[in-house]
């Protein structure tokens, strides 16, 4: 392992705290604060994957995941950016896109194809004939591709979201960002500040460059953090890329939790009053034979290998760079102990003295206006060529790292997803916003600064500029930051050169997709000669980089390739750039995923019931079945003969009330409910507008103006609002409350359930002072409130009982007292659905489908048709469907073979299929097989012969006939008893 | 969800919280001598404007009123101020 670096005070290692990684097999050490990449590059390893196509080897080239160089599977998760992944204890690593070994590989050979693999290779070669396609697409499919995903792999972790809102948001925390947020959080504003990298600092971080006497930059940036730690008012977001930008200042982000923190990546969506866009430049790579083997890294990697991991990233190395940053870490890294042996600056001029000098007293050779034009070695590095901008003079310098970058690019992707406008700028060479958005805001090296100072006031002007937006008094203060700025240098120009002198075919534009410069030419060759087209068929900057690495050079080589030999008008044009602007799993996307449960007011007492099986129904548990047994016999029998009582607590529960009730009711409900008399209960129906069914329940009235009424179970959360769209124009005074969760109710069932109710109730509860489909108001033990309604859904004498939630576990525990005697017992929803089945009753959802209206189920007799006053929904729907022919009509059915029921929702065929089965039961009641079927209108007469086909069954049938419901108690006799 | 929304009771709010009622067609019509085609075009038919255009939205986790906004269809925008004629 190589020694590291000690007592630099910019590391960010600890090395007290020693961590292991295994990666092929074999045990490596790192310590706390190191990432994948720089544990791997510590113990020697530079080849980290394979390239996509060519299978080239690929190495440490950024430490900001720009590229799919260090993409690897950690842990069995594919595509991890190990350059910015935080080591941990124990990790799993594994190279990526490797047929044998990272050093060895078997597809190497294909590199030396590629005269045969054109841009759009695919397209020339593997269509004609088109009929060989699909075998083709196939191979290059399996020979293509990064990291591989097991079909049964399950991520790990715990994934959360939050969406908090803020005054000001800022992007960045380099020195522009972490001023801005001090200058609004001044203010008293509530400001969330975002950064990619787990500490603050940005390009300061790691410098030790003089910001002012005697205070180097990575200083100055820890006194910022500092400051931006104490202020209570600033959120500050550490290892958090954003990654999308949209109307209205919303902001996506994600973000990588600390060991410490209780989630390893959570969601963020922000809302800000106002944004501030600062998070600076990346490097834009120079293009050069080889640009991309390992060995050949950006400068700030270099930098902050050594800088923040303290590690050198090599012995001998060769800078060719574009701007004074990349001569800064020339000096700093030979000061650190590597041996530089040369620095080239693309620039004639322009350097700044102080950079000249240093060069100088350290005796490092200086070549003005050179560049690197090759890369030589077998895999790794061995000696880099260098030579002068023209062409005319080269040198060879044996070395093993080569820190190179044509010059920087801003990280303009945030301004571009903002639609802010951007137009190339010939000084800089930056795409620079000509125009921004409303209450978005710009700061720091993204306008093209690249002084301290000017970098810091233009963060606190767009800071202020923000508490302006967001209503703070900051006039003075803008103006005086506006006068400080003017005195301090403005943009500074930048480095023109893209590719160095040469024109050798390994000339990588894009690592990710393998595209060259040749692919390139031959792209515009072809007659693709706009930038999205070129970048579309050649794939530049298709690749999870997400458009970093070629981002800003393919259109400036497309431009001037163009100028040269096609339109000598063509500008440089930006390629669009598109959420997510950093790769994000969709497990992050996918967040907490809450999959709450509601439970009814006798959800415990149910779970201590003995046998009780819950099973979930929409957002509910409820029992299904009090036993094993799920025929239910037992649970049956005992409505049928003695008593039963079942948890209805779900259905929804409703108050409504107003001088203009009524009318809402008359308008959703199809039957007329002007004429419910007091101590009733009326059963009706909501049809949608096309008088399809959606809702049964029924409707009591109170008193005047104010009626109780229920809906099913899955309408309780959609029947307030469907009554108030439903009366969206109207001027009605009414009022609607939902009761749904405030009322509990129970359905005491069963031909003694008179017996049980009369031991505890202070009522009279005789067939003539309570009859059926009556209501009445009582007390149960003379305290607990009931609103009692005798129906028959499941067929027997019933009362179904609707108590104040709290005091739901009382009246159930004094039902089964009382019942006692008479052998209660719970029964669950199996259980209802075989006894309200034998009665013919449907549940809508199960016997209904979206286009089956009140005529298909045969209860017409629920539609009042003299009231179109009202406008009732699905009014018009059920005239004019009435009579239309062809509809699918439910039937009741028995079987031929007694003892076989089907399975719900086999089909029900003759030549074809002509229908489904929706509920069909063996009834222990009747001794029969019975079910209710939706079938078309010519098989729906009694006696007609159903054949019914179920899943692999072949060639064999099952036959039953139509007949009449309901199965059980045809007049009713028991519902009134 | 980018899309925010001024609720006339609660003020304006994340796109999240309500419900999309769809683009205002005017009241019921009279059944009166409603034909198939009328009935048909009025509880199908919308006219899809990319522009401006007024539509209901329900405050589902808020107060439960329905109220029309008007929203651009090309910026998924609401827009304020009062309807030009």
């Amino acid at each position: 392992m190589t020694p590291r670096l000690k007592d630099l005070p910019t590391l960010r290692i600890n090395p007290a705290t020693k961590l292991s990684l295994t990666y092929r097999g074999r045990r490596y050490g790192g310590m706390a604060g190191d990432t994948i990449a720089t544990a791997l590059h510590a113990n020697g390893i530079r080849i980290f994957s394979r390239s996509l196509k060519y299978h080239r080897p690929r190495g440490l080239y950024s430490l900001d995941g720009e590229s799919s160089n260090c993409l690897m599977e950690v842990d069995g998760v594919p595509n991890v950016r190990s350059a910015v992944t935080q080591l941990q204890d124990g990790m799993i690593v594994k190279p990526q896109n490797v047929v044998g070994t990272p050093e060895h590989d078997f597809m190497s050979f294909v590199d030396k194809l590629d005269r045969f693999l054109p841009a759009g290779f695919y397209y020339h070669y593997f269509h004609r004939p088109y009929k060989l396609w699909p075998f083709f697409q196939n191979r290059l499919r399996n020979a293509a591709g990064l990291g591989r995903l097991n079909p049964s792999f399950r991520m790990k972790g715990h994934f959360d979201e939050i969406y908090p809102s803020t005054d000001v948001c800022v992007i960045g925390a380099g020195p522009a960002g972490m001023h801005a947020a001090l200058a609004a959080g001044d203010q008293g504003l509530r400001v969330i500040l975002l950064e990619a990298r787990p500490w603050p600092g940005g390009f300061f971080d790691y410098r030790s460059a003089e910001y002012s006497h005697d205070i180097p930059l990575h200083k100055r940036a820890r006194q910022l953090a500092d400051k931006i730690g104490e202020r209570e008012n600033i959120r500050f977001f550490p290892n958090t890329n954003m990654i999308g930008f949209y109307a209205k200042n919303l902001i996506t982000a994600f973000q990588v939790g600390k060991e410490s923190d209780p989630f390893d990546e959570r969601y963020i969506e922000i809302r800000a009053e106002s944004v501030v866009v600062a998070t600076g430049c990346i490097e834009r790579p120079m293009i050069f034979d080889h640009n991309e083997r390992p060995g050949v890294m950006q400068v700030n990697c270099a930098h902050r290998l050594a800088r923040t991991y303290g590690l050198l990233p090599g012995k001998r190395a060769v800078f060719s760079v574009g701007d004074d940053l990349g001569v800064e870490a020339a000096i700093d890294l030979s000061d650190l102990g590597l041996n530089v042996l040369c620095v080239a600056d693309a620039r004639f001029d322009g350097q700044a003295s102080s950079l000249l000098e240093g060069l100088e007293k350290r005796n490092i050779l200086f070549l003005r206006g050179w560049a690197v034009s090759k890369s030589h070695g077998n895999k790794t590095l061995k000696k880099a060529t260098l030579c002068n901008i023209d062409g005319m003079m080269s040198r060879d310098f044996t070395c093993d790292v080569l820190v190179t970058s044509a010059g920087l690019t801003p990280a303009a992707g945030p301004l571009f997803l903002a639609k802010a406008k951007m137009s190339y700028d010939y000084f800089t060479n930056f795409f620079l916003p000509e125009a921004l958005p409303p209450k978005v805001h710009v700061a720091g090296r993204l306008l093209g600064l690249m002084d301290s100072l000017s970098i810091e006031v233009s963060g606190r002007l767009a800071g202020l500029s923000a508490a302006a937006d967001c209503g703070a008094p900051v006039q003075n203060h803008l103006r005086d930051a506006r006068e400080e700025m003017e005195q301090l240098p403005g943009p500074a120009r930048g480095s023109k050169l893209v590719q160095a002198p040469g024109s050798g075919r390994k000339r990588f534009i894009c690592f990710d997709e393998d595209v060259t410069i040749k692919n390139i030419y031959q792209a515009c060759d072809m007659g693709f000669d706009n930038v999205e087209l070129v970048k579309r068929f050649s794939t530049a900057g298709l690749g999870p980089g997400q458009g970093n690495i070629p981002g800003h050079n393919l259109p400036m080589i497309l431009a001037q390739y163009l100028q040269k030999y096609g339109d000598s008008s063509t500008t440089i044009l930006p390629t669009t750039i598109r959420p997510p602007l950093v790769p994000t799993s969709l497990a992050t996307y996918a967040g907490k995923c809450p999959d709450p449960v509601k439970r009814t007011p006798l959800h415990e007492t149910m779970e201590k019931t003995p046998g009780a099986v819950f099973r979930r129904v929409g957002p509910l548990k409820r029992v299904r079945y009090f036993s094993n047994d799920f025929t239910c016999r037992k649970e049956i029998e005992n409505v049928r003969n003695n008593v039963g009582i079942i948890d209805v607590s779900t259905l929804g529960k409703f108050r409504i009330f107003g001088p203009e009730a009524l009318k809402a009711l008359q308008r959703v409900y199809v039957g007329d409910m002007s004429n419910i008399s007091e101590g009733k209960v009326k059963y009706s129906a909501m049809c949608n507008e096309d008088g399809c069914l959606i809702d049964d329940g029924v409707v009591i009235k109170r008193g005047d103006n104010d009626y109780y009424f229920t809906s099913s179970t899955n309408r309780a959360d959609s029947t307030v609002e469907w009554i108030r769209y439903h009366s969206r124009h109207e001027p009605w005074n009414f009022c609607m409350v939902n009761l749904t969760d405030a009322f509990g109710a129970v359905n005491l069932a069963g031909p003694r359930s008179r017996d049980v109710l009369g031991m505890i109730a202070d009522k009279d509860l005789s067939n003539e002072s309570f009859p059926y489909a009556g209501y009445r108001e009582f007390k149960i033990k003379g305290g607990v409130p009931i609103r009692a309604m005798r129906l028959g859904f499941v067929g027997e004498l019933s009362y179904e009982l609707h108590v104040p939630a709290s005091y739901m576990r009382t009246v159930w525990d004094l039902l089964l007292e009382a019942g006692k005697p008479f052998d209660i017992m719970p029964f669950g929803l199996e259980a209802q659905n075989v006894l309200r089945l034998e009665k013919g009753h449907v549940i809508i959802g199960q016997e209904t489908e979206i286009r089956t209206t009140l005529h298909d189920l045969g209860l017409e007799f629920l539609w009042h048709r003299e009231k179109s006053l009202y406008k009732t929904v699905g009014a018009p729907a059920l005239s004019f469907t009435e009579h239309q022919e062809g509809r699918m009509k439910l039937v009741g059915f028995k079987m031929e073979d007694p003892s076989r029921p089907p399975k719900d929702g086999s089909v029900i065929v003759d030549t074809r299929i002509r229908g489904h089965v929706c509920t069909a039961r063996y009834s222990f009641t009747l001794g029969e097989s019975i079910g209710l079927a939706l079938v078309h209108s010519d098989l729906a007469d009694i006696g007609t012969c159903l054949e019914i086909f179920e899943d692999n069954m072949d060639e064999k049938r099952l036959y039953a006939t139509v007949v009449p419901t309901p199965f059980y108690d045809p007049e009713g006799k028991r519902l009134r008893m | 969800m980018s899309l925010t929304i001024t609720c006339p009771i609660c003020g304006q709010r994340n796109g999240y919280e309500f419900r999309f009622g769809g683009e205002e067609r005017g009241p019921r019509p009279d059944e009166e001598d409603l034909t198939h085609e009328q009935w048909c075009d009025y509880v199908h038919m919308r006219t899809n404007i990319g522009g401006i255009q007024r539509e209901w939205w329900y405050h589902r986790d808020g107060c439960g009123s329905w109220f029309t906004i008007r929203r651009d269809t090309l910026t998924n925008l609401e827009v304020e101020g009062p309807e030009e004629t």
